[in-house]
């Protein structure tokens, strides 16, 4: 029985300790709370950056308090998705575009039309036109967008120098660019070229630019059907595995390489080019503060085969519809968008805006090394097809990209099964 | 013990055991100690340029691990405590009673943990929240008993089984009743059984990630293993920090089983019972 | 009699009862709500048998499922030969017996998934450990890549697996152990029992219940485990090592499918009952 007895002292303690905490907050509650999460506040120098801008933000509103609620990258749209079902998610929330579609078709984000419309006519200006596609859901807009980046080379120079490469005349082309990867590789030791391509939702940020910049697409214009069968979709499906089987000017393990691995062997000088975007070369720099990355890092416009493309990484904030204080929450969707803010996110942080008044003028980004090849990309930005179908579709192609990679199918196979495959998941839709 | 073809046989096994066992130890050690670039180096470093203690420190000071520590104590101590109690008593009716529909609940007891925890998370934050134990130890013990507490049940009822019956009849006839039997007789011997049981629950509800992350959100619940995987960002994985949090959260369970091993002997051999 | 059977049968349930109406209040509703979900329609109401007839069909689900016949079959096997080696060994009055077996138990404070994230980064080929000191050792010519390749990852993953997984049934075969009476060993000594007859008609006879209790545990904790690959593979490359619950958990968390994951979820559950049938029966036999 003693066992029994030194324990509910415990949990009856835990259980007054609980009801005490919960009474106290409510008493204290005078002014608004409002939950607000984002993976960024478990990263120093963001979480730096956004509790300066809570604070100024709570001065503006006093009588808004705004509680942080961490939660870590991998885990958030677990947890969003838990919440948001039971009607308890955080009022704001940050994710990515690739999200949203699915966020939503579940009804986890709260139509922001009104908000908007009561800002008057123009508040819309501001922003680029591709994201605010990109936030529209039915033609009602449901998320503010942020960070608006694009996916550019990011190589070294040294190394290029190495390869007797110019750097002022970079390859433009893909051809161009296996010779230059295939001179930049010693076997064993240095390659052309990180590669990711595990499943993470970087690979297909890094991808996607190879197939597009070889006139190909995921899906047909309806996004109806895969459009993997075209000629194109192949010949950038075969360059891009081939790198890795055939001309072998990719570091080994890209099917477990994640972003963070690859930036890792830049970093080390195991590469020589990754494709990445303005995050890469502060990261590069804190890997490895010896290579000098702000010096030694130089940014390109993706090689071109057919047209030139590239892919778009975007995020964006959306309130939940089971605020209690939608007014609120919008004020504070508002102010972390606005351009003082957003200003303030590329200066700590080397993002650049989805707002035009920002990234289109501000000199902090026209003169920065990184940021002025990343901005001057922006119209030739793409995005993939944004429908709730699409986390199934790419987990299906990223397959198709591993079982080529590591030789167990061809890559005409292996395409053509993705092809299949992403075609009964679509026939889903009909 | 035994001849020394046999020893040596049996150390060689150990030492190649100890071998895979602390392979992946001694490099979190060594990363623990570096600085967050030299984690990374590319050939990997065994013994750190710079040691440094940056990383234990940090998890102290920039994160809440203290706090931390405190909630996964409690909660894996409770989970492991009532699990263990419950189980025990469920297992000495299961073994010592000749139940109509035993199988069926036997079989009840595991179908439950059958179906995968992402499925019942969702379900299980809507009982929370409706009981108001969202975001609350005691709803995170709750949940981790319905795993544990099946588990500690099984492994009870086959610890209970290999106890002679002789030693319950002894004691009814001496007098006392079911309760008294189970609590003087059969209890004191179940050391080891209960070992196995407390270990597990414990280090079940301490190692959970999923439950946690989705039954809790404010710091002040936060748990080591959230703690842990928090060090895992967008951008970059804190390797040291991680390695530190992982070496560090292992060390409760540990000092508990430094504790319990003392229990890993049963009373049985003491002549107890005369067959 | 009869009423002494009927008072004994009440006193048995009486002891069973706290973890049986726990267990039901806690895990009713959320197991009858996952297994009504799983007759709804993605949308609209009503009832529908159309995600048990999509999991025919998905050739994905069937890979998963084979997978993790495999995985857990190999890994469970795998947990209960070195548990039980590992048991035996440390039974013995060894020198230095408390270490070791603290040390055998070590891998298991180490959460599921971080020990994914940890083995990861182990056969990781350019700054992973296991690679880096074969090397050094010469025990390879060139960095393996153990995570990638047509069928290395399967056997990389359980290496981890077992790593992370035999401290759990050797510590309940070496409470089995203990629960052997000494004297069985000491007549058998006696009567001229050799080591390996003492194995064969003391231990092993003695151990059964707890072999079973193990086996049982492990296989469905095994088929539920889901941290440890989705760290280190997310099932990849390919399908290789896409399991049932890392199939589930990107039904329900990546592709929003709560239904079909639900569904996936409820024939998971209905195959391990199936499995595990035998060890019910013969955990609830009367000796």
């Amino acid at each position: 029985m003693q066992r029994r007895h030194s324990l509910w002292p415990m949990v009856l303690t835990m259980i007054c300790v609980t009801v005490l905490i919960a009474a106290m907050s409510a008493g204290a509650q005078e002014r608004v709370t409002l939950r607000f999460s984002d993976w960024h506040l478990t990263e120093d120098v963001w979480n730096k950056s956004l509790t300066e801008g809570m604070a100024i933000f709570e001065k503006r509103y006093p009588n808004i308090k705004v509680q942080v609620e961490p939660v870590s990258y991998r885990e958030k749209e677990t947890k969003y998705t838990v919440e948001s079902a039971a009607g308890r998610a955080p009022d704001v929330m940050h994710l990515h575009a690739f999200s949203l579609p699915s966020f939503y078709e579940k009804g986890y984000a709260m139509d922001l039309t009104s908000f908007i419309e009561k800002e008057g006519k123009g508040f819309l200006d501001a922003w680029y036109p591709l994201p605010l596609e990109l936030v529209k859901h039915r033609g009602r807009v449901h998320a503010m967008p942020g960070d608006y980046m694009t996916m550019v080379l990011v190589c070294n120079t040294d190394l290029l120098k190495q390869a007797g490469t110019d750097v002022e005349r970079f390859p433009t082309t893909w051809g161009g660019f296996l010779d230059f990867a295939k001179k930049a590789t010693t076997p064993g030791q240095q390659w052309g070229l990180g590669m990711v391509g595990a499943k993470d939702p970087g690979f297909s940020l890094r991808f996607s630019p190879f197939l597009w910049t070889f006139g190909g697409d995921y899906l047909t214009a309806d996004l109806k059907r895969s459009a993997l069968d075209t000629p194109e979709a192949r010949e950038a499906f075969a360059y891009f595995v081939e790198l890795s089987t055939k001309h072998k000017v990719v570091p080994p393990g890209a099917t477990s390489a994640n972003p963070q691995d690859v930036r890792t062997q830049l970093a080390h000088k195991k590469i020589a080019c990754e494709i990445g975007s303005g995050w890469t070369a502060p990261i590069v720099n804190k890997l490895n503060p010896d290579l000098k990355a702000f010096d030694v890092l130089r940014a390109y416009p993706l090689p071109v085969k057919k047209k030139r493309a590239t892919a778009i990484w975007l995020s964006s904030w959306i309130i939940s519809p089971n605020t209690k204080h939608p007014q609120e929450a919008w004020e504070l969707v508002k102010f972390i968008s606005s351009k003082e803010m957003e200003l303030k996110w590329f200066q700590d942080n080397r993002v650049t805006s989805a707002r035009k008044d920002v990234s289109g003028v501000a000199p902090e980004i026209l003169n920065d090394k990184f940021a002025k090849v990343i901005a001057a990309e922006l119209p030739y930005g793409k995005v993939e097809p944004q429908i709730k179908e699409w986390p199934e579709i790419m987990d299906a192609f990223t397959g198709a990209v591993q079982e080529a990679l590591t030789e167990a199918k061809p890559p005409d196979k292996a395409l053509a099964d993705a092809h299949a495959r992403i075609n009964t998941i679509l026939a889903r839709r009909r | 013990m035994g001849s020394w073809p046999f020893r040596v046989l049996v150390y060689g096994f150990l030492l190649m055991l100890a071998i895979y066992v602390l392979f992946p130890f001694a490099w979190m050690l060594s990363t623990a100690a570096k600085t967050e670039s030299e984690a990374l180096a590319i050939p990997p470093t065994w013994i750190p340029k710079e040691p440094t203690l940056d990383s234990v420190i940090g998890i102290w000071v920039r994160k809440n691990f203290a706090l931390y520590f405190f909630n996964s104590t409690v909660i894996s101590l409770a989970t492991a405590i009532l699990s263990v109690f419950f189980g025990s008593l469920a297992g000495y009716g299961f073994s010592r009673f000749q139940l109509p529909g035993k199988r069926v609940l036997i079989g009840f007891f595991l179908a439950t943990q059958m179906l995968p925890g992402v499925l019942l998370v969702g379900p299980y934050f809507k009982v929370l929240t409706a009981t108001g134990l969202y975001d609350t130890r005691t709803g995170l013990v709750i949940a981790f008993l319905t795993i544990c507490l099946p588990f500690a049940t099984w492994t009870m009822k086959g610890f209970i089984d290999g106890v002679p019956l002789e030693m319950d009849e002894a004691a009814l006839v001496d007098g006392c009743d079911r309760l008294g039997v189970f609590f003087r007789i059969i209890l004191p011997v179940l050391g080891p059984g209960m070992v196995a049981s407390v270990l597990f629950a414990f280090l079940l509800a301490w190692g959970d990630l999923l439950w946690a992350l989705c039954l809790t959100t404010s710091e002040e619940m936060m748990t080591v293993t959230l703690g842990i995987a928090r060090t895992v960002g967008e951008f970059r994985i804190i390797w040291p920090m991680l390695m530190a949090g992982s070496l560090l959260g292992g060390l409760p369970a540990i000092l508990l089983y430094l504790f319990l091993q003392r229990f890993l002997v049963t009373g049985l051999t003491a002549g107890a019972l005369k067959e | 009699m009869a009423t002494a059977r009927a008072k004994s049968v009440r006193t048995g349930y009486l002891f069973v009862l706290p973890a049986l109406l726990l267990l039901l209040a806690v895990l009713g509703f959320p197991a009858l709500f996952s297994l009504t979900l799983s007759f709804r329609p993605e949308s609209g109401g009503g009832f529908s048998l159309e995600h048990y007839r999509l999991l025919l069909e998905d050739t994905l689900f069937h890979q998963a499922f084979w997978n993790t016949g495999l995985l857990v079959g190999l890994s469970v096997a795998a947990h209960l030969g070195v548990g039980l080696a590992v048991a035996l060994a440390l039974n013995l009055p060894l020198r230095g017996q408390p270490a070791l077996r603290l040390v055998a138990l070590l891998p298991w404070v180490v959460p599921d998934v971080v020990t994914g994230i940890i083995w990861k980064w182990l056969y990781n080929p350019l700054n992973g450990a296991l690679n880096d000191i074969l090397l050094r050792l010469g025990l390879l010519a060139a960095p393996l890549d153990w995570l990638g390749g047509r069928y290395l990852p399967l056997i990389s993953v359980i290496l981890a697996n077992v790593w992370r997984g035999f401290p759990f049934v050797m510590i309940i075969l070496l409470a089995g152990l203990q629960a052997i009476p000494r004297e069985r060993y000491e007549a058998a000594s006696i009567d001229g029992a050799n080591a390996l007859q003492r194995f064969r008609y003391i231990t092993l006879p003695g151990l059964r219940k707890m072999l079973i209790v193990s086996l049982a545990l492990d296989t469905v904790w095994e088929v539920r485990r889901f941290g440890l690959i989705q760290a280190m593979t997310q099932g990849g490359p390919g399908s290789l090592t896409e399991v049932l619950s890392t199939l589930v958990y990107k039904q329900y968390f990546a592709f929003f499918r709560f239904e079909y994951a639900s569904a996936m979820a409820v024939v998971m559950a209905g195959v391990l009952l199936l499995v595990s049938l035998p060890y019910i029966r013969m955990i609830s036999r009367e000796e």
